[in-house]
């Protein structure tokens, strides 16, 4: 179990820079989670932090000590492929226990080793069989078994639920969980998937075109996004944004095009504009227009079982309901939306950040 | 349309046949031609009592030097062949997967492909003249110089293809385990790419063991090789066919067993399970 810190870290790859100066403190023992959209430089990131990709600048600590060139085998870090990249010539129990033959054990000393580790990701069974005889729930046990053997200080993982499906994928996120509950080892965990990371982690690093956009725990994200990248890329369905206009004389009303207008939560005074964020789940129907709701068109209706999905059009804003009851509308029909003012996000329009 | 595909098969699997003819012709002629009397075989006999004649003197005949080409032939080719495979696999390892610039790469294999291209004649005045002024001439170190010279741009073409093929993750997967390039190597990479390895050795084996212009170049009578023995019995005022025959079937035994051996590694879908 180690510290992680970044401090202005940036990766060039010739000319173009992808990771722009990225400062970050990882406690010990923590599940940190770097999530963003593809290609905004989460793998490099994790990659510079293993040490299979150079830093350009900047400075790296593992457990208060500085890494930069030190070579990945010598970082106590473990990492998780999203191709698990397991050897394919070698058995479970080989491809296990291979960090422990380079370090000169003992064949005793490494199958004893790899005991525990099998017996938590229930690979007992599996130990003789080569990767193509597994399947892909299996492979992704073994190369975190390889991983969990070495007994890191950290643990770098790199979308390592990705190539499974739906239904694995959740099996095996309550499964890593759970196995980063009973270790506490130091984890940094890189996903697209804002589920996979708002389920996972102590604290979400949210990240865009190389740059750190917000750092929280989940739900303090995901009440107070700091900016509109951040409110839109957590939570789904996505939150809804509306493009108002606030009216001289009333900073705390914002109206839309169609003059439906809005109650905001505090005066705006200075501004002739603001976006209003508003969750799906935050949006209530009610059965008449009246001060403070939103008529709009239904377009689709998506039950899904537990939850009903509204799709509507507001004039050329799309926005996005959802309930926990069943309701009873039709596409075509026009209804009523509120939400209690107390759950707006407000965003600057030109500089989308929180206001 | 039925007849079509009933045709089609037939005709696809009689050309084949016909190649196969073609193929096989020569050498059933020749191994023949080594169970047969100068007099069958000038006579043009289809029957005919083999024996062994030809392949006795070729083994025990006293002016025979056959046994020592087979010899030498096993030297040179066994040798070069080991040299190219480990330069070729190291070689290729670094350029594709030690983050050389790109011109490095591009300039190297472009040299060695026309490297390839020259015919090896034309090197063999230039190599015998280097070789003797540095007493190399004569020797099975000059022959297997040659013939590693000669086979490494092929060797480094192929086994290029075969380590491309093994997944980055693997070997940084290896690294961050705790390997250094040289057991990245030996542990992960060169275990995968055993069946590459096993069809490049065979085609660089075949090669040297064949090889004529250069063998007659640089060697002489100790170190002559198999291709020169055989063409010894055409040198004679009258040509001893069934004896080139006897020696030429026999000069095919360790490319054929070599071929056996190495299918059991050149078996498809080893990284199957690696990545995915
Ligand atoms: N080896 C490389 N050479 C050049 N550009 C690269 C290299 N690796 C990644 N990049 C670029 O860096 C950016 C971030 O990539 P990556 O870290 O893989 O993103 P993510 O993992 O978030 O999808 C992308 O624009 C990608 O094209
Ligand atoms: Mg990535």
């Amino acid at each position: 179990m180690a510290t992680v810190e970044l401090k202005g870290v940036s990766k060039r790859f010739g000319a173009v820079e992808v990771i722009h100066s990225v400062d970050l403190s990882i406690r010990e023992g923590e599940f940190l989670v770097l999530v963003g959209p593809s290609g905004c430089g989460k793998s490099t990131l994790l990659r510079m932090i293993s040490g299979l990709e150079t830093i350009s600048s900047g400075d790296l600590f593992i457990g208060g000590k500085r890494v930069n060139d030190v070579p990945a085998r010598d970082r106590g870090i473990s990492m998780v492929f999203q191709s698990y990249a397991l050897y394919p010539h070698m058995t479970s129990a080989q491809n296990m226990s291979f960090a422990l033959k380079l370090a000169g054990k003992s064949p005793d000393e490494q199958a004893e080793r790899i005991k525990p580790a099998a017996g938590v990701l229930g690979l007992g069974d599996y130990l003789d069989r080569f990767p193509r005889e597994l399947s892909g729930g299996q492979r992704q046990r073994v190369a975190m078994g390889r991983a969990i053997v070495r007994e890191p200080e950290v643990f770098l993982f790199d979308e390592p639920l990705s190539n499974l499906d739906a239904k694995l994928r959740v099996r095996m996120r309550a499964e890593l969980k759970e196995l980063h509950q009973k270790l506490k080892t130091t984890t940094v965990y890189v996903t697209h998937d804002q589920i996979e990371a708002m389920t996972l982690a102590d604290r979400i690093v949210v990240l865009r075109d190389g740059v750190i956009e917000q750092v929280g725990a989940p739900l303090e994200l995901y009440d107070n996004p700091a900016n509109r990248f951040v409110g839109s890329f957590l939570g789904s369905p996505a939150m809804n944004f509306f493009e108002l206009s606030i009216p001289d004389g009333t900073p705390d009303r914002a109206r839309f095009a169609d003059g439906d207008s809005l109650q905001l939560p505090r005066e705006l005074g200075g501004r002739s504009s603001v976006t209003v964020g508003v969750r799906p789940e935050s949006l209530e129907l009610v059965s008449e227009a009246g001060d403070g709701t939103i008529s709009a068109e239904v377009a689709v209706i998506e039950p899904t079982g537990s939850e009903t999905e509204l799709f509507l059009r507001k004039g050329k804003d799309q926005i996005i309901a959802s309930f926990r009851d069943r309701i009873d509308v039709r596409p075509g029909e026009i209804v009523h939306l509120e939400a209690n003012p107390a759950k707006y996000h407000l965003f600057d329009t030109t500089t989308e950040l929180a206001i | 349309m039925i007849e079509h595909s009933r045709t089609g098969p037939v005709l696809r699997h009689a050309v084949l046949i016909g190649f196969a003819l073609i193929v096989l012709f020569p050498f059933v002629w020749i191994v023949m031609a080594s169970f047969k009397t100068q007099i069958a075989l000038l006579m043009g006999q289809w029957r005919f009592a083999p024996t062994l004649f030809s392949y006795d003197s070729v083994i025990n005949g006293k002016t025979s030097d056959f046994v020592t080409n087979f010899k030498n032939s096993s030297i040179i080719a066994i040798a070069s062949t080991t040299i190219v495979l480990s330069v070729a696999t190291l070689a290729a390892f670094s350029l594709y997967r030690l983050q050389w610039a790109d011109w490095v790469l591009r300039v190297l294999l472009a040299w060695s492909v026309i490297f390839h291209m020259v015919p090896p004649i034309t090197l063999a005045g230039a190599w015998y003249t280097m070789f003797r002024s540095v007493g190399l001439d004569n020797t099975y170190a000059g022959i297997i110089l040659a013939h590693t010279t000669i086979n490494l741009p092929m060797a480094l073409w192929m086994m290029g293809v075969f380590i491309r093929d093994v997944p980055k993750e693997l070997v940084e997967a290896a690294q961050i385990d705790g390997a250094r390039t040289p057991k990245v190597l030996r542990y992960v990479v060169i275990p995968i790419v055993r069946p590459g390895l096993a069809a490049t050795g065979i085609l660089c084996f075949i090669f040297s063991w064949n090889e004529f212009p250069v063998a007659l170049t640089l060697s002489q009578r100790a170190t002559a090789t198999v291709p020169l023995g055989i063409g010894k019995y055409a040198q004679e005022n009258t040509i001893a066919y069934t004896e080139m025959a006897a020696a030429s079937t026999l000069s095919i035994i360790p490319a054929f067993i070599l071929l056996i051996v190495a299918q059991r590694f050149i078996v498809r879908g080893l990284t199957s399970g690696a990545v995915k």
